[in-house]
């Protein structure tokens, strides 16, 4: 690795782009990421800038149990994301499908049949501060070694 | 050469800055100006209905509160009550007032939450982030009480999960006392901020006659002159605490945020009016549901919320049906405030200041 | 002017400010007491009654197992949904989450189970399956003939005149074993929640 490439790994390991996708959850996960930006928690003191745009996104925050609606779509998500990338499940949902994992219902848990997840927040929802330790703990991890792909 | 102008079918969404949750709107545009638009649901449904069938309340309550999570106390309180309804199930007078206080609490956060919202689309960072942070001092309020911070699981038939204890009811008048001082300020900036005007007032117009048209609920419904539409008017505890609903007449976005703002120092002083009048006593009378079949309402933060039941002997749920209030607001707003919106740049502080919340359409 | 910028410049490099402009980070948060966390075991025995799998909503979100110290509620962390109902619902205190085992002693409050069985008489074949599958038969009497019929009243389920007779509805524990072994599914146990006030006696 160039030394170039290890100093631009460093930098950008500092800012990290996240964005999150909602593929069937209550809500409340939605609300309890929406919460890390609140002046008590302040994600973006950490350099993570909770942007929404899957194009210019490091992490992806998967929240739900993954609907019929998003057959394709997620995958297609994850595919316009550029690399280096992790996603992390957010909630319940997308490890065990929660309380929604029962039968007769149309949700097709976990998302880690689909697309790789390399970190998991247990809980219904999870506290903010959860989500921020597990992002933290995820962010170095993402740029380490990384090299552009010839 | 003039410049032509074409029509053009502009979707936005479902993956959106703006939006917490997955939806398309696609609005057909000519130029700037958006002749008409159509919202396109479907990536939400989980099929809770179905999954509630065959099952006792405990479990029920749990999938009723994740119908929604941003209003879940209201899922919990309608489901539990049209269950008492069912079964005859009387409750205690501090229960009740209790159910009342964390109701309210979480119609306080939902708005504000709303609010943040539609600050943060019109890119007010600053009061968006003043209005989050508010917002965790509710939170932290509604986690003292009930020990979870948005799933609280609180109501339970005949009663309440746990008791307000004295330390934290004092908590809660002096945080309620911060709240209304930094409510009253952030409604003052919204209220006489030149540029909010500029984006807000006058903007995604939705009139009485619209209104009425489109069967449009809750703060929506407020903002264009029908107070009448609130549910709480006909809740006994509600009546108790002489409710009166507060309405605007403009119906532009500038007036929904204005009726949050307006709801939120309603329900301050109407959990005031309820420690005030909270007695000693029981908080759980017990009782079992039974079988029988109700449609109850409820008061949503978004609007009207009604549930019908059916239930067997056992009290398990044989038949439910939910119909929640944000698909009648995302009508209203498609059809009626997004039409004829000056710019694309308005289309999702429209959308946003109808308070649209999909995860609760779609269930 | 210059005066001003030099001011300005003095401001900017004194080490404090640049410390706090680069470094500054929120209070580290704790959680609060009172919120309910993950249940965690108070040490306490017990029993099996198996009441907190009962309430539990969440679908495979606490299992009881038997460990060399003897049976132990294990919460599987992926599922649960910290609701606490587990907590409320133990007879024995063997659980404990955030405030809850604390509330439940000052309000006085508690769950109760109550079962309550139905028997399909039309669809019910009398072929005893249920009342020799029931453990708490088999506790009453262990001698009892394949076809569920016996000598005595006391027990929980009974075969009588070709269909199932239930005798002692408040001896059932819950555990839905007759449910199980029923061929014609023509009996069903309900498990009723309750939210009471504890009884006096009990504390």
């Amino acid at each position: 690795m160039t030394v170039l490439q290890s100093l631009k790994n460093f930098v950008r390991s500092k800012s990290i782009h996240v964005a999150y996708v909602d593929v069937g959850s209550c809500n409340g996960c939605d609300i309890e990421v929406l919460a890390c930006l609140a002046p008590r928690y302040d994600i973006e003191q950490y350099g993570i800038f909770v942007h929404n745009n899957p194009r210019e996104a490091d992490v992806l925050l998967v929240i739900g149990a993954y609907t019929p609606g998003w057959e394709g779509k997620l995958e297609g998500l994850w595919e316009k994301i550029p690399d280096p990338k992790v996603a992390i499940a957010i909630g319940n949902c997308p490890i065990s499908g929660c309380l929604f994992n029962r039968p007769h219902t149309l949700v097709d848990p976990p998302v880690a049949k689909h697309i790789p997840i390399a970190a998991q927040v247990p809980g219904c929802p999870p506290r903010p501060t959860e989500i921020l330790s597990a992002i933290l703990s995820v962010a170095p991890t993402v740029f380490k070694d990384y090299e552009v792909r010839k | 050469m003039t410049k032509r102008t074409v029509d053009v079918s502009i979707p936005v969404g479902p993956v959106h800055p703006c939006w917490k949750e997955p939806a398309r709107v696609k609005c057909e545009t000519r130029g700037e100006f958006v002749l008409s638009a159509e919202v396109e649901l479907g990536y939400m449904k989980k099929g809770i209905e179905r999954i509630m069938r065959g099952r006792p309340w405990q479990e029920v309550m749990f999938l009723a509160e994740r119908v929604c999570g941003i209003c879940s106390v209201i899922h919990n309180m309608v489901f539990i009550e049209a269950l008492e309804k069912i079964s005859a199930i009387a409750v205690p007078e501090r229960a009740a007032l209790l159910r009342v206080i964390v109701n309210e609490l979480d119609r306080m956060q939902s708005h504000i939450l709303a609010n943040f919202s539609y600050c943060y689309t019109i890119e007010h960072e600053t009061l968006g982030m003043y209005l989050l942070d508010t917002r965790e001092k509710v939170m932290d309020e509604l986690e003292r009480i009930t020990g979870a911070r948005v799933t609280c699981a609180y109501i339970v038939p005949g009663g309440v999960r746990f008791d307000l204890r004295a330390e934290d009811a004092l908590h809660l008048r002096a945080s309620l006392e911060a709240l209304e001082k930094d409510i009253t300020r952030y409604m003052g900036m919204f209220e006489h901020g030149p540029l909010i005007a500029l984006r807000s007032r006058g903007i995604g117009i939705l009139t009485k006659d619209a209104a009425q048209e489109a069967c449009a609920v809750g703060p929506t419904a407020r903002a264009s002159g029908l107070p009448e539409s609130d549910r709480r008017l006909r809740h006994p505890t509600y009546q108790k605490l002489g409710f009166t609903p507060v309405s605007r007449e403009e119906g532009d976005n500038f007036a929904r945020i204005m009726m949050r703002f307006q709801e939120v120092l309603q329900s301050i002083a109407l959990i005031r009016t309820c420690l005030d009048t909270l007695p000693e006593g029981p908080i759980r009378g017990g009782g079992i549901p039974g079988e029988g079949e109700v449609a109850y309402s409820g008061e949503a933060p978004r609007g009207e919320l009604s549930y019908f039941i059916r239930t067997d002997a056992a009290g398990r749920v044989v038949e439910i049906s939910i119909q929640t209030p944000s698909i009648m607001n995302i009508e209203a707003c498609c059809h009626y405030m997004l039409k004829g919106v000056a710019s694309l740049a308005d289309v999702p502080s429209t959308f946003v200041s109808s308070d649209p919340c999909i995860a609760c359409t779609e269930r | 002017m210059p005066l001003s910028i030099v001011y300005y410049a003095k401001e900017f490099f004194r080490g404090e400010w640049a410390r706090k402009f680069l470094a500054a980070k929120t209070a580290p948060l704790v959680t609060p007491t009172y919120f309910r966390n993950y249940p965690e075991l108070t040490g306490k025995t017990c029993t099996h009654h198996l009441f907190c799998m009962m309430a539990c909503p969440a679908p495979g979100a606490i299992d009881v197992v038997r460990t060399p110290e003897g049976w132990m509620p294990r919460i599987h962390v992926g599922h649960c949904i910290r609701c606490g109902l587990c907590v409320e619902a133990c007879p024995n205190g063997v659980l404990r989450s955030g405030r809850i085992l604390e509330s439940m002693f000052y309000d006085n409050t508690k769950l109760s189970f109550s079962f309550r069985i139905d028997v399909d008489t039309e669809r019910c074949m009398g072929c005893g399956n249920c009342a020799v599958a029931c453990p708490v038969n088999k506790l009453i009497d262990s001698q009892m003939s394949h076809g569920g019929r016996a000598s005595t009243d006391d027990l929980l389920l009974k075969v009588n005149e070709g269909k199932c007779q239930v005798l002692h509805v408040e001896k059932c524990t819950g555990c839905k074993t007759c449910e199980h072994h029923c061929p014609n599914e023509a009996i069903h146990v309900a498990r009723l929640l309750e939210a009471v006030h504890a009884p006096e006696d009990e504390l």
